[in-house]
């Protein structure tokens, strides 16, 4: 079944086009990655999906519901990670949480378990009580993840969910978005990591100039990949030259 | 002090309790909302500063510092009488005995000289000179004449020579009454005409210059630190939240618009009512203090009439009505203003901006004419004042209070609108 599909996405911010035409479909139960230099359009892609920037044209849905018909519907299924984390400085860690929980409908009981375990695994406990304003680009980064992925919604939305996390953390960030596709759940992240959307990723969208330049699975790319450097690949994908006879 | 206000852990360990009640709201995103505003509220200086602070210790300094400053027992006034005709000495001793009554500390000395350099080094505030043929003026029918010498810049000058000119009055009718005992004409004679002035008031008491003022301008001056108090906590609710790039993620949850502004303007409305209470109460214990230390020469009656029961309910509710209409007509201007703005400064200088467009009309309404009052009542802003007058000046025009309030209402109900429209817009939550 697929979970989330974008058609024909397109925005314009005055005249300029930020992302033009763009569709994809992602399975539910996988993990699929939005891949492209800056200034590609990744996070402007995002950002319709999630409804908070109106599509010029074109519409995205999620779980079958469309975000501009019913944008509170699709909401409700998506946990959101933004490419500036959205943190309060002036709210502790903990309360951070709280507030999207209960902004979330969640209940008490649920509500304190999942942010006791999420505080543990992220390695957060400690900082449970200081002001997000007093902890690092990485903490509050994986405050972020902790509070995306909080009532554990169908579809999860990260823009470039790693970004200045620790090696540690960045794996255990990794090693919960592999579970959580495989407990039957969707996530779409953006990312510069090739090396990420190699490890994580089951398809794969490479995005330039706001245009889709390729989609495929990830066994596509690393059999294009196989007899080059993946990296080559990729810049020669961006600048729009096809590769191999696989696209 | 400056700790508690940093954010740091001082404050940050107050409100955690606050906090913690955030896991047992109930399943209302405007109640979880207007929570997450008052924690911050808290932690934020500027809003403490602007809500609590400035009000309960600037209230009662600006109304009791003029009061007591003129009050001539807290710093008497200096009176140097310089007698130069023995038969002046009568009117001097009166002057001299003023110490008693008023505190004023009166030297007298004889013989002439020139203590004018004494006006000038502040060391006296006023010189009273009683020259040579005073006495023999007076006595021989004639007007016998005194010299103040004072400094026309200060203000305890002034205070001197009205308890000054008290004696002098005095002395100037005794003479008249032994002058016209003389010829036998009596007082009555020589005064034809006298107005007696009697008030009008809806209460039927009597309204003192003091009670007006206090009734006028107090309710002012509480609508509008509710505004500008919680205005700040307005900008920091938009302007801010949008600078601190919080906005993006707070729209990702399933929450209308409507639901986070209600959330947003019940904190505000929250504060701006602590904020005026505070300014009221303060602003009441100021005019107490004043009183009670200037009495005997200010009119002490305003307060025990303000304190009448009936009168008093009817005020506070007049009070508190002008302040959580005013505070969320204003928020819902500044609000709209605040979406207008990159940033946090910019929205300052529109809120800065528009609490002079606000304080304008309200400065301005006692001294418009009756006539205009119709009119008055149905236009944004002095409708709100004219609440105000109507509900504590003028009480019992039920029409008058009514329309002013509608329109009140309606103009809140509009700019609520207008807020709502701007506080989703794309622009707003990326700038
Ligand atoms: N609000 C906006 N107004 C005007 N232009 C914008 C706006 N947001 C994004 N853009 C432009 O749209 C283009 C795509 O931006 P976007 O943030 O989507 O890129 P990205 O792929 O996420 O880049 P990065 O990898 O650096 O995060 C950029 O050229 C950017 O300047
Ligand atoms: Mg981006």
């Amino acid at each position: 079944m697929v979970a989330v599909e974008a058609i024909s996405l397109t925005k314009a911010f005055g005249d300029f086009l930020a992302v033009r035409d763009l569709s994809f479909k992602v399975e539910e139960g996988s993990v699929f990655g939005l891949l492209g230099p800056n200034g590609a359009g990744k996070t402007t892609t995002l950002r319709m999906i999630y409804g908070v920037l109106r599509p010029t044209s074109g519409t995205a849905r999620v779980m079958g519901v469309d975000v501009r018909e019913n944008p509170l519907e699709v909401k409700r299924m998506m946990g959101v990670l933004p490419e500036d984390t959205g943190v309060y400085p002036r709210l502790t860690a903990e309360e951070n949480l709280i507030y999207f929980g209960k902004l979330r409908g969640m209940e008490e009981g649920r509500l304190r378990r999942r942010v006791d375990k999420l505080l543990d695994i992220l390695d957060l406990s400690e900082k449970r009580f200081v002001i997000a304003d007093k902890l690092s680009r990485g903490q509050k980064q994986k405050l972020a993840f902790a509070r995306a992925i909080l009532d554990e919604p169908p579809v999860l939305l990260l823009d470039e969910p790693t970004l200045g996390v620790d090696v540690m953390s960045a794996r255990e960030i990794r090693r919960m978005i592999g579970e959580y596709a495989s407990s039957g759940r969707t996530v779409i992240l953006s990312t510069h990591n090739m090396w990420e959307v190699e490890r994580l990723c089951d398809r794969i969208a490479i995005i330039s100039e706001g245009t889709l330049r390729y989609e495929g699975s990830r066994e596509d790319l690393e059999r294009l990949a196989g007899e080059k450097e993946f990296e080559d690949i990729f810049v020669r994908l961006v600048r729009g030259e096809t590769v191999g006879k696989a696209v | 002090m400056v700790r508690l206000f940093k954010g740091s852990s001082g404050v940050v360990k107050f409100t955690r309790g606050f906090g913690q009640r955030g896991y047992a709201l109930p399943d209302a995103p405007w109640l979880v909302v207007a929570w997450k505003e008052l924690l911050e509220a808290f932690r934020d200086r500027r809003t403490m500063l602007n809500v609590v602070l400035l009000p309960v210790i600037l209230m009662p300094v600006v109304i009791s510092l003029p009061a007591l400053m003129l009050n001539p027992k807290t710093i008497p006034p200096k009176i140097l009488v310089v007698v130069d005709d023995p038969g002046g000495m009568d009117l001097a001793r009166r002057m001299k005995s003023l110490r008693n009554e008023s505190g004023a500390l009166v030297t007298v000395v004889s013989g002439g000289g020139n203590f004018t350099n004494l006006i000038l080094s502040g060391e006296v505030d006023l010189i009273v000179e009683i020259p040579k043929g005073f006495y023999e003026n007076v006595s021989s029918g004639r007007t016998g004449e005194l010299i103040y010498y004072y400094d026309p810049y200060g203000a305890r000058s002034s205070v001197a020579m009205g308890i000054v000119q008290e004696v002098v009055n005095q002395y100037s009718e005794e003479v008249l009454r032994e002058r016209l005992r003389a010829i036998n004409v009596s007082e009555e004679y020589i005064r034809p005409v006298v107005a007696v002035a009697k008030q009008i008031t809806s209460t039927g008491g009597e309204a003192t210059t003091s009670d007006i003022i206090t009734a006028m301008v107090l309710p002012m001056m509480v609508g509008l630190i509710a505004i500008t108090g919680a205005g700040t906590f307005a900008i920091d609710m938009i302007a801010g939240e949008r600078e601190r790039k919080t906005l993006e993620a707070l729209f990702t949850n399933p929450v209308s618009r409507g639901q986070l502004l209600m959330g947003k303007f019940t904190a505000l409305t929250l504060l701006s009512l602590v904020s005026g209470l505070a300014t009221l109460l303060s602003a009441l214990i100021g005019v107490l203090f004043a009183v009670s230390s200037a009495s005997g020469y200010a009119s002490a009656t305003a307060i025990p009439q303000l304190m009448e029961p009936s009168r008093l309910l009817y005020l506070s509710f007049g009070i508190l009505m002008t302040v959580a209409l005013g505070g969320l007509t204003g928020n819902a201007v500044m609000v709209t203003a605040a979406s207008f703005a990159k940033t946090f400064k910019e929205a300052q200088q529109y809120v800065g901006f528009l609490t002079l467009v606000l304080v304008v009309p309200m400065i301005a309404i006692p001294y418009a004419p009756q006539s205009l009052y119709p009119v008055l009542r149905l236009l944004p802003v002095s409708s709100l004042a004219m609440f105000a007058r109507d509900m504590i000046v003028n009480p019992g025009e039920l029409g008058a209070v009514i329309s002013s309030l509608a329109a009140s209402i309606l103009y809140l109900i509009a700019f609520l609108w207008l807020s709502a429209r701007m506080f989703g817009r794309e622009s707003v939550i990326f700038g």
